[in-house]
């Protein structure tokens, strides 16, 4: 069973390992997003102001090269291959596959994540060092807890995903409402911005949604912006909200296969 | 004859980037690209007079695709010279363009989510065909090809069949003088490539419209053109009227005959014996040594015969035998 | 001449209502542009609000100078992409053949190419836009004056017309490679972090390169220092630096269209 899944990741990151023209210009992108934002936080700091919020320009620089390596390596298809799959009509020949169709899903996406992490992640982090010296984390503690934290953001935006993936089903017409969800993760999850800057009740509700725990959480943790207490208590929140999606996911996805396998697509 | 096409020492060049498997030869080529040139077309010359409908044949990758997208326009010739109508494509795309009519069997020109109507309107304007030649042509093509049937369908909806109707008919808006046709008849059901013979034979018929066609379906050949081009490796192997090809390349036919009773004497001279299954026998003879009506009225004279037949060679036997003595390259 | 322009003129209003009908079959598809396109843009300002407000302004751009810059620059993204997005598809079109079919048609290639397809699902870019805009002249006190109107539609004009410039370079890449695969995503983040922030918070090299080699700093950035009467940075130009974007707009769609002549020249049909 495990072999099958073995086998889906590891087709899928040697068709990304095939494609070089377009790792060139992704990690092109990536690079441009990662200098202006890098330029960006030094203007804002313009030599003057020494911390703000206890972060100093070094923290913030790191925070963003972390947060755009992150999301070169968090490849969350899911989305985009139930709308298409549920458009091309194919969905419902994949529901007579033997093996659970969103772990296939999953075994595809992780493949892509692992393909992005040599040829993507990696000529990221050169170039940064390059450019802004190397983004060391705070503590070698705190880049132990910065893993499993990075482990859980992944489940989190994956499930997020696959989520929005099963609105096709019930509304098609409205489009790939993935890019929706897209827009607003990027702003919520502090990736580009941390949430530490929003306006307290901005804050405060935030607090209460799955998004910060996606970027702000294991960023904030490699910098060392929380204690180690702080630390462990942010995992278990993570750990809250996958099992919170993943109940979400399964009842949905459940309930969506019965509707698709009666209508037959 | 008048001719529409000239094409003289026609090649086309084309560099290709070998590829090496495996992680070390992704590399390697990544590095040292080693290039080649092929020669996709090479030193094609042919003629082609008003009326005639050609059959261009041959193997997939032989270079058919090719020259046709050169003699439309599309692409560049290495070297050699093209005149359609008297004039260069290369040189004076737009005023050849506008005396053909091209249609790509595997890809429609007309607007998937509209109806047909809607890209005829489009191409009335771009090819500025006055209203009352389009509504007089239009009128004609509707009655030939059945087009009212599916005339307000969206063509995302239409069948195979229908589809390649609008899109012949779309090719014909501008009453072109020349059409060329990438597998018209692919993927079509029987009757639905019926239709679409008898159309091309009646534009040819009725307007004297030149044919040049590509296909795999050797019905096509056989029900439509007059002269075939056969092209292997970027040359031409063959070139004229099906008969004489057919003659050339398979010149046996064969005589079946059924005996009343088992015989002793089967020989003759000019005829070899290629399969013998009970009281049948299958004489192979070649025309040109031996007319079937002799062969027969020898037999006869001392065989009991109780039936006979005699089976032409077809097409596909010839053109199986074009691809056989040339492939060995 | 006449008669040709008058070709051209009714083949162009066709394409553009058949584009219109083909979008219209699918209206609900709209909805979640509807609901994308406004979310990223003001999210966008808000974040340099809430930088501007934490610690101060960028290289002495304020907050409403920075939205009346990002509302220009979004405004001529807005018109770019209802008019021009067809050269984002290059390369879909030398793939499957769209691209041979624009050749057998008697018409100039280019012309038909950026005709074909008005794409007026680009408006939605256009509201945020001209609201962010209109927002940062009422913030900076824009004085609506006729000259300054002038100036303001020349400088939107010369902006669309840089974006196309680029694009359609890019695009001519296909002609050759067949792909150009993530190159528009590319180009668009480079334009985004170029047009919509100010060019003077970055490096001096990454300003000359955006000034003389690949000239978008005209699209909004200098004529939104010569608008709000700004220091351009450590790129200095003489005469009306909002003048200049029209010209060297043109100039650099003149080039483009060259080049993609010679594109075209080499183009080696995709498929058999």
């Amino acid at each position: 069973m495990l072999q099958a899944y073995w086998y889906i990741t590891k087709m899928r990151m040697l068709t990304n390992l095939a494609y070089r023209f377009e790792v060139f210009t992704s990690v092109g992108t990536n690079l441009i997003i990662m200098l202006a934002s890098v330029f960006l936080w030094q203007t804002a700091y313009g030599g003057g102001i020494g911390q703000v919020q206890s972060l100093s320009l070094q923290d913030l620089t790191t925070y963003t090269i972390l947060s755009i390596i992150l999301s070169s390596m968090f490849v969350c298809d899911v989305q985009d291959t139930i709308y298409y799959k549920i458009r091309e009509g194919q969905i419902v020949t994949d529901f007579y596959r033997p093996i659970p169709l969103l772990a296939c899903y999953l075994a595809d996406d992780i493949g892509g994540s692992l393909s992005s992490l040599a040829n993507k992640a990696l000529p990221l982090i050169v170039f940064a060092s390059l450019f802004f010296g190397i983004p060391w984390p705070s503590s070698f503690l705190n880049f132990l807890l910065f893993i499993p934290s990075c482990l859980l953001s992944y489940g989190i935006l994956w499930l997020l995903s696959a989520l929005v993936g099963l609105i096709a089903f019930w509304v098609m017409e409205l489009g790939n409402m993935g890019m929706v969800k897209d827009s607003i993760v990027r702003v919520l999850s502090g990736s580009i911005v941390p949430l530490w800057f929003f306006p307290e009740s901005v804050q405060t509700v935030s607090k209460f949604l799955p998004f910060q725990y996606t970027y702000q959480t294991p960023l904030g943790i490699y910098i060392g912006n929380v204690g180690t207490k702080e630390a462990l208590a942010a995992l278990a929140v993570q750990a809250v909200w996958i099992i919170i999606l993943f109940l979400l996911l399964a009842a949905g996805w459940k309930r969506t296969k019965k509707k698709t396998l009666i209508q037959g697509g | 004859m008048e001719a529409v096409i000239e094409v003289h020492d026609l090649v086309k060049e084309y560099i290709i980037t070998k590829k090496e498997s495996g992680l070390r030869g992704s590399l390697k080529s990544l590095l040292f690209p080693q290039k080649t040139i092929v020669n996709g077309v090479d030193g094609i010359s042919f003629s082609i007079g008003k009326g005639e409908i050609v059959g261009y044949i041959g193997p997939n990758g032989a270079g058919k695709s090719t020259t046709i997208k050169m003699l439309t326009g599309i692409l560049h010739p290495t070297s050699g010279s093209i005149k359609v109508c008297g004039i260069s494509p290369q040189a004076d795309r737009k005023s050849v363009v506008r005396k053909l009519g091209v249609v790509f069997g595997q890809r429609t020109q007309l607007y998937w989510d509209l109806r047909l109507g809607e890209s005829f309107e489009l191409l009335r304007r771009i090819y500025q065909i006055d209203l009352a030649a389009y509504e007089e042509t239009l009128a004609i093509l509707r009655d030939v090809l059945k087009l009212d049937e599916f005339m307000d369908t969206p063509v995302r909806q239409l069948s195979l069949g229908q589809r390649m109707r609008g899109d012949l008919a779309a090719a014909m808006l501008h009453a072109p003088s020349v059409l060329f046709l990438d597998e018209p008849t692919i993927g079509l059901d029987a009757d639905a490539k019926h239709a679409i013979r008898n159309f091309i034979k009646e534009i040819n018929r009725t307007r004297g419209v030149t044919v040049i066609l590509t296909t795999h379906d050797l019905d096509d050949v056989e029900q439509l053109c007059n002269r075939l081009v056969v092209v292997n490796h970027g040359k031409i192997v063959e070139d004229g009227p099906i008969d004489t090809i057919i003659h050339k390349l398979a010149p046996y036919r064969l005589l079946v005959v059924e005996l009343k009773q088992p015989c002793e004497d089967l020989v003759h001279p000019a005829a070899t014996i290629i399969k013998q299954d009970g009281l049948k026998i299958w004489y192979q003879f070649e025309k040109k040594r031996i007319s079937a009506a002799e062969l027969i009225s020898d037999l006869s004279q001392k065989l009991p015969i109780q039936d006979l037949s005699v089976k032409e060679p077809d097409i596909e036997d010839a053109i199986r035998e074009v691809y056989k003595t040339t492939s060995a390259v | 001449m006449m008669s040709s322009i008058r070709h051209y003129v009714s083949v162009a209003s066709c394409f553009a209502r058949l584009a219109v009908q083909r979008q219209l079959e699918y209206p609900l598809f709209l909805f979640s542009w509807l609901l994308m396109i406004p979310i990223q843009y003001f999210s966008g300002i808000w974040m340099l609000k809430i930088i501007v407000d934490r610690f101060q302004p960028l290289n002495g751009w304020d907050f409403p100078e920075l939205t009346f810059l990002y509302g220009l620059a979004l405004v001529s993204h807005g018109i770019f992409v209802v008019f021009f997005i067809n050269t984002w598809h290059i390369d879909n079109m030398v793939i499957n053949g769209g691209f041979d079919r624009l050749l057998l048609r008697p018409m100039n290639v280019f012309f038909q190419l950026v005709t074909s397809y008005v794409n007026f699902i680009g408006l939605i870019d256009c509201i945020p836009g001209i609201i962010i805009f209109l927002y940062g002249c009422q913030l900076v006190g824009f004085e609506w004056s006729f000259f300054n109107i002038v100036k303001l539609v020349l400088v939107l004009l010369g902006g669309v017309l840089l974006r196309a410039a680029l694009f359609i370079s890019l695009g001519t890449i296909a002609f050759w490679t067949k792909r150009n695969g993530s190159m528009v995503g590319f180009a668009l983040s480079m334009l985004e972090r170029a047009t919509m922030y100010p060019l003077s918070i970055y490096p001096f090299v990454l300003q000359a390169l955006f000034t003389f080699l690949i000239p978008i700093g005209f699209i909004s950035f200098y004529p939104a220092v010569e608008f709000l009467g700004k220091d351009s940075g450590m790129v200095q130009l003489p005469f009306s630096l909002a003048l200049w974007t029209p010209i060297i707009g043109l100039a650099c769609f003149l080039l483009a269209h060259w080049i993609f002549r010679i594109g075209m020249k080499n183009y080696e049909s995709a498929g058999s």
